[in-house]
């Protein structure tokens, strides 16, 4: 019986010349969407390698006429790029590490504890995400400069490393993980710290590894933040510093352009070495559907 | 005798829930506490703020008053003259928030979607490193150098326009010098950056449909489609409730692509909440007023989290 | 991958706890600016006030210059301590003063009996109910600059030092012709319409806009006849007229007089090799040649500077007339005004020697941007939105100019 069920369903879904003219086509309709999406990034390269009057030559010139290969080490003469990349990593690598860890730990009191007060406090979470930044800035630099934070790079750690979008992001796949097994661990005699670190944070290896590549990602990129709050040179971050190659009276958007593609590398490189975990499924095995 | 039991019992459930009560601040607490002093208080004070006139300089220049900030910013003079339509059509915040709400209610289901099934395509397939790689790269690039590279596409004889040309339609303006196109272009570059943020965020969450139930729908009979809309999706509704969420919240709160690309023109056409917020608080110093905005923004989300999360508690407890 | 974050987190603190600035023994002030590095005025000030103040340093706080207005008030704001903020635009010091950041002046020019005849009455815009505010050492009037090459390929005669809008269109229409643009308007507001404030009447917070429709319609007929690339493209590819102009394929471009030092630090560079000079920018019918409009930019005490005299001694002499020789010598236009000054800044290497050049040196008036008025920044605003529509196309200019005058009647209300 089972047999001709699964048989019936292999001649209507497997037809083995439909699935192949499906899966070419949808290769190709995705090498298709792909070009389009990395167009920018062309012309962005291209860019890179042109003279700064060259960039915005109309009609456009996707070739330059020379390769100027040398604005790739002009970049880092002309302003202290090195010591912006520096700061940018210094940043982005404490902030993703506090961000996962206590996100990840209070996403779990959110999504798998019952006590007072729990909806009402992540709706506060929630709230403040809403809240645009412009809105509560002034009242947060003024709070932060009578700590002495200002123009510190540990204000940019402690600005972005509690903020509600982890805690966010973690309980939303906290909850899709079955309550089940936690029942089945407490029964077994685990603590709820034990819970957390055994069974949680095994199963939820994706979604760390998406809160790591988001949280590096936005501060990496940040640039408002460290605009205000970082002033001295040896302090400023990338995305202030590209702010240099605009000036009052000129602007080297080809400088710009080389720097923007350096920046991308370590982005890139954190991003293809987390991704490997959004292949890996969870094993469910032992689980009742 | 009996009543002494119950007692007993009462506390012992009493403490259980105290030691389970603490438990949960434990993990609470280390985020919590960072995000208390540093996002909740200031929030607080933001919402305070827009109670108060201030122009900055020192505090003791905070003048209460009341709801002023607000019949200004609704100019309710005028509009109680000259009715609704006057809000929406000449008003700074109607038309604002027309623009957002316009914005939004496009750009999220189209983003979604796009992540979706972009999502659902690379989740088994040769390639698909290179792929998944390829549509996140436009959240991780710097905005700057993207919009620069949007707006000479999306020139008068840029690419774009030869392209939609070709197709037969009659388009020869640059899309952002134009009132109806500039919206489109900012929709455009937001979903063409922000798909692959969500689609990770959906790659991640189809790991977690366990696998034994994806055979039991083909056990069943179900074909692609069915298996996808009862089974996929269902799973993947925490996911999708805190992707919407943070979309909506996301787009209310576009700033940057309208910044660098339209600057909110031509004319007020791309004005959305936070350009407005931006250009009262940073241009004219009514830092009072641009908290009062923020309220406006933050009323209505909280509204909308408000109903989605409604609606999740009650999936959840089916 | 934890173990080896750590690892990576430990060698970044440690590395920005090495860190740590130098203590200098001398005496620093600290003067907030924007492009500190690469202005050469600004670098000329400073060498210059170092070596006749032995035992001062300037140390200047480097801001992105466009973000200039609101880091400056957010330092401000934070009560940040540095001496000298540079004022970019007439309206942050009103903002500042209004907020209790900028420091009276007039006690430190009366106790030093400091000049201010040379700064020809400009410093009445820096000055709130009689008080001043900060000290001009800059002040940029708009000029007309011309490609000389390309005037002498086609065979006709330079723009002059007194032209009228409608002969400056019919000869920008006449150079316009094999890839040739006329004339170069960039995508600011200042560029078609500030110039109806060059007679001394009009401003542009003077509620009436109908002076403006000339304009438009001049900057629409060269638009139509392809003499100048259109607004729309301008925008949309944010070509910037530096670049524009260093091309070689714009005959005009009234611009600022600020883009002298870039065209002469172009050629120095070899970004472009072109004959170029400059000549007043033309005047409408009845209004005296020479009349332009400009700005000013200055500089100001912060309150909260703890060595208040020797900020005062280093504003007064940037604005007095070292500093303006100092700011001169590398091609910018100081507010201080003498002949000694002037004979500095058409003597700078690069500045084109021809009488016209020399001569629109010598503005005969020179009206203010955008004038010190009530509600001025919700005007710009306004103005500026519909600006926007009409040059995009989106109305004419008589339907935009009708708005501007209907909206901001509505203001004051």
């Amino acid at each position: 019986m089972e047999q001709t069920v699964r048989q019936k369903n292999s001649i209507r879904q497997d037809n083995p010349v439909l699935q192949k003219i499906l899966r070419v086509v949808v290769f190709i309709l995705l090498i298709a969407l792909a070009a389009f999406t990395l167009i920018p990034f062309v012309w962005m390269v291209s860019s890179s390698l042109k003279l700064d009057r060259e960039v915005f030559a109309y009609p456009m010139h996707w070739i330059p006429e020379t390769f100027h290969w040398e604005n790739y080490s002009l970049i880092w003469q002309k302003v202290p790029l090195l010591t912006y990349f520096k700061n940018t990593a210094f940043i982005a690598i404490v902030v993703t590490f506090l961000q996962t860890l206590t996100s990840s730990f209070a996403a779990y009191a959110f999504a798998k504890l019952e006590f007072r007060g729990r909806d009402t406090l992540f709706l506060c979470y929630i709230a403040t995400i809403a809240v645009p930044w412009q809105a509560y800035m002034l009242p947060q630099f003024i709070m932060m400069r009578s700590m002495g934070l200002y123009d510190t790079l540990w204000a940019m750690v402690v600005l972005q490393a509690f903020s509600a979008f982890g805690v966010f992001l973690m309980r939303q796949f906290y909850r899709s993980i079955p309550t089940e097994l936690c029942e089945a661990a407490r029964l077994d005699g685990l603590s709820e710290y034990g819970i957390w670190a055994r069974i949680m944070l095994p199963l939820s290896k994706a979604a760390i590894a998406t809160l790591v590549i988001f949280t590096f990602v936005g501060t990496w990129n940040d640039f408002m933040g460290p605009m205000i709050y970082l002033t001295r040179d040896f302090n400023k971050t990338i995305q202030v510093g590209l702010r240099r190659f605009i000036q009052e009276n000129s602007s080297d958007y080809h400088l710009i352009m080389a720097a923007s593609l350096c920046s991308l590398l370590p982005v890139s490189i954190v991003f293809l070495f987390l991704q490997k975990y959004f292949i890996e499924g969870i094993a469910t095995s032992g689980l009742k559907g | 005798m009996k009543q002494g039991e119950q007692k007993l019992a009462r506390a012992r459930m009493g403490r259980m829930e105290r030691k389970k009560t603490l438990i949960a601040y434990s993990f609470l607490a280390p985020n919590f506490l960072g995000f208390a002093i540093f996002t909740l208080v200031p929030v607080v004070c933001a919402i305070a703020l827009s109670l108060f006139e201030w122009n900055g300089g020192d505090i003791s220049r905070l003048r209460f008053v009341g709801f002023e900030n607000y019949a200004t910013i609704f100019n309710v003079k005028k509009v109680s003259q000259n009715g609704l339509a006057y809000f929406f059509n000449r008003v700074d915040l109607g038309i604002a928030l027309k623009n957002t709400v316009y914005y939004t209610v496009i750009t999220v289901p189209l983003t979604i979607i796009c992540a979706l099934a972009l999502a659902l395509l690379l989740n088994k397939i040769r390639g698909a490193v290179v792929f998944r790689a390829v549509f996140f790269f436009p959240y991780v690039a710097s905005m700057v150098a993207i919009c620069v590279c949007w707006s000479f596409m999306l020139m008068k004889d840029g690419p774009i326009n030869h392209f939609i040309m070709a197709l037969g339609i009659d388009f020869n303006k640059s899309w952002t010098a134009d009132t109806t196109m500039a919206m489109w272009s900012i929709i455009l570059v937001s979903v063409w950056r922000n798909m692959g943020y969500y689609m990770v965020i959906y790659l991640a969450a189809l790991q977690g449909v366990p696998k034994e139930l994806m055979e039991a729908a083909t056990v069943d009979g179900a074909n692609k489609w069915k298996q996808f809309l009862h089974v996929t999706l269902p799973q993947l509704r925490p996911t999708t409730f805190f992707v919407s969420i943070m979309m909506i919240i996301s787009c209310f709160k576009i700033y940057d692509v309208v910044a660098i690309m339209t600057e909110g023109g031509p004319g007020r056409s791309t004005k959305m909440l936070v350009t407005y917020i931006y250009d009262e608080a940073f241009t004219k110093v009514r830092y009072g007023q641009a908290s009062a905005i923020s309220m406006i923004l933050l009323i209505i989300v909280l509204l909308v989290t408000i109903i989605q999360f409604r609606s999740e508690k009650k999936f959840s407890n089916d | 991958m934890k173990k080896m974050l750590s690892v990576v987190l430990a060698a970044v603190m440690m590395l920005s706890l090495l860190a740590v600035p130098a203590m200098a023994e001398d005496q620093v002030l600290t003067v907030v600016t924007w492009d500190a590095t690469t202005t050469p005025y600004l670098l000329a000030q400073k060498e210059a006030y170092e070596a006749s103040h032995p035992g001062v340093k300037i140390e200047y706080v480097d801001v992105a210059s466009q973000d200039y207005p609101i880091k400056a008030t957010t330092m401000l704001e934070g009560k940040d301590t540095s001496d000298v903020f540079m004022v970019k635009e007439i309206d942050d010091i009103i903002k500042w003063q209004a907020q209790g950041f900028a420091e009276p002046l007039n006690a430190y020019v009366e106790k030093t009996g400091y000049d201010m005849s040379g700064f020809v009455g400009t410093e009445e815009n820096y000055k709130v109910d009689g008080e001043l505010y900060a000290v001009p050492f800059r002040s940029d009037f708009w000029v007309l600059y011309y490609n000389k090459d390309l005037f002498d390929a086609a065979g006709e005669p330079y723009p002059t030092n007194d032209m009228t809008w409608d002969q400056y269109a019919d000869l920008a229409i006449k150079m316009t012709k094999d890839g040739v643009y006329g004339t170069h308007y960039h995508t600011w507001l200042s560029d078609v319409v500030n110039w109806t404030v060059a007679d001394g009447e009009n401003t542009l917070a003077d509620r009436n806009y109908d002076d403006l429709l000339y304009y438009y319609n001049l900057y629409q007929k060269l638009e139509d006849a392809g003499a100048c690339m259109a607004y729309s493209e301008l925008k949309a590819s944010g070509l910037h007229y530096s670049a524009a102009f260093a091309n070689g394929n714009i005959a005009m471009m009234p611009m600022g007089y600020w883009y002298v030092s870039t065209l002469i630090n172009y050629h120095k560079d070899g970004t472009c090799n072109f004959n170029w000079g400059i000549a007043a920018v033309p005047h409408a019918d009845g209004v005296k040649a020479g009349s332009s409009f400009g700005n000013l930019t200055g500089a100001m005490i912060n309150q909260a500077s703890a060595n208040k005299d020797l900020a005062w001694d280093y504003i007064s002499w940037l604005g007095g007339e070292e500093g303006a020789a100092a700011t001169a010598s590398v091609g910018a236009r100081p507010a201080y005004v003498s002949e000694t000054v002037a004979a500095a800044m058409s003597s700078v290497e690069g500045f084109p020697t021809d009488e016209t050049s020399k001569g629109a040196l010598i503005p005969s008036f020179v009206g203010m941007e955008w004038p010190v008025a009530e509600k001025v920044a919700d005007i710009k605003t306004i103005v500026n939105e519909e600006h926007s529509m009409i040059m995009a196309r989106e109305i004419t200019p008589e339907e935009g100019v009708a708005e501007m005058n209907e909206r901001v009647a509505e203001l004051f209300e």
